[in-house]
């Protein structure tokens, strides 16, 4: 197998321009998860955080990039997200993260929970020109 | 692409005035000989498995040789304006329309451009400004390309959109399962699309049969985030304001965790483990009940 291969089967790139790429998002990483041998309910946890940051980039950035790896540390195993958009950023950080705290009228509990639902969660933002944001999560 | 300016395209492709010129020269050498250039073209396509199912029909034959005569002429042109763009757009709706690959496509601008510029060019045209003026040549093949690629991917995008259009209208599969109780299994990926859908359908049907349970199972569903949380939420009040209580079943285990994690309230949902569950609830809630025949 070539190295480009093994980068290819490693990392997933879904574009998100529109909310009709969010059925996409989870087609895919659904097929992607399952090829690296995550099943339910890891699976549904690394999906649900996904839509619920490919929602954010619709909602707020309108398009943007999700990649998705998977990570070997030893013998651990785990899945890292990154969702990066060049959308007007979140002028109060901590604010977002806070539970039911929204700009858009929603339940206002998509960046929290994404939180609670991943080991790792870090957020970059800089009003005016963007946001990352990079989860994951240790396959136990 | 769709809506570049003619002028921004040119300067995309960095196509200046004397490209346009030179572009012209050759064609003032080439267009005398366009016939040439249909008969290696033609022995070229003959070959292609796809010759026979596209061009059974002689008329047609003629019919597309002309058109691409008429192709290669204002090209020649060299002017790059709406109206060339317009053509060069309904060129490729018109490939992708019949069903005509993109390879083949390709395949077939490439070998044109080597029989033109190899076999129809005059070997001594246009001097030490031959290398210039092939280049300037390619680059206008390219913007053609690009515009013919993007008119590709407009068609085959609004059909995958119209194949999502009709899986969606298949897919709230509304059926009443008794008297005074309806079910809805809904399977797959619920999208805010979707949920609107469900919610619009779901309602129609409570007002049509006055249903008084409505039993909403998701064992198909794979993945509920807060929006779709949300969307179910809402979708169970807007029944309960018509008189309907709505039962939510098949909340598998990882469902079931992550909207915890997530931390949304569902109080408001009636949830049962099962759709039996939900169906012993919803005969009990209508008055009906079951009994094994001898009882």
């Amino acid at each position: 197998m070539s190295l480009r291969d093994a980068e290819n089967r490693e990392l997933l790139v879904l574009r998100i321009d529109d909310d009709s790429d969010i059925p996409v998002v989870l087609v895919r990483l659904g097929a992607f998860l399952s090829a690296q041998g995550i099943c339910a309910p890891e699976s549904a946890r690394i999906a649900t955080a996904t839509v619920e940051l490919a929602t954010n980039i619709v909602k707020y950035a309108k398009r943007g990039v999700i990649r998705v790896r998977a990570l070997r540390l030893g013998h651990q195993r785990g899945i890292e997200v990154e969702a990066e958009d060049k959308g007007p950023g979140i002028a109060n950080v901590n604010l977002a993260l806070t539970d039911s705290y929204s700009t858009s009228g929603s339940l206002g509990l998509g960046l929290p929970g994404v939180r609670r639902l991943m080991d790792d969660f870090d957020i970059r933002s800089t009003v005016g020109s963007g946001t990352t944001v990079r989860i994951r999560r240790w396959i136990p | 692409m769709e809506n570049m300016s003619p002028v921004l395209l040119m300067q995309r492709h960095e196509i200046v005035e004397a490209d346009l010129v030179l572009v012209r020269e050759l064609g003032s050498h080439i267009e005398p000989r366009l016939a040439e250039y249909v008969e290696h073209l033609y022995a070229w396509m003959r070959q292609l498995p796809e010759y026979e199912e596209y061009f059974a029909d002689p008329r047609r034959v003629e019919r597309v040789q002309r058109a691409q005569v008429d192709y290669w002429r204002e090209l020649f042109r060299g002017v790059i304006d709406e109206s060339f763009m317009a053509r060069r757009r309904a060129t490729g709706e018109m490939h992708a329309r019949i069903g005509l690959s993109l390879p083949t496509y390709f395949a077939a601008v490439d070998m044109s451009l080597t029989i033109l510029v190899d076999r129809v060019l005059p070997e001594a045209a246009l001097g030490d400004r031959k290398a210039a003026a092939l280049r300037a040549l390619t680059k206008i093949v390219h913007i053609d390309t690009a515009i013919v690629v993007e008119a590709y991917n407009r068609l085959t995008s609004e059909k995958l959109a119209g194949q999502a259009r009709a899986l969606l209208e298949l897919s709230t599969p509304v059926t009443a399962l008794w008297e005074d109780i309806l079910l809805l299994p809904v399977i797959g990926i619920i999208d805010s699309r979707r949920a609107q859908d469900i919610m619009r359908s779901v309602l129609q049907r409570i007002a049509e049969t006055r249903a008084k349970v409505f039993i909403m199972d998701i064992s198909g569903v794979s993945v509920v985030d807060t929006a779709v949380a949300n969307h179910l939420i809402k979708i169970t009040k807007a029944m309960r304001l018509m008189g309907c209580e709505c039962l939510l079943s098949g909340v598998s285990p990882a469902v079931a965790q992550t909207v915890i994690e997530l931390g949304i309230d569902i109080s408001s949902v009636n949830s049962r483990a099962t759709m039996r569950d939900a169906l012993e609830e919803g005969f009990r809630r209508v008055g009906i009940e079951v009994k094994r025949i001898g009882q």
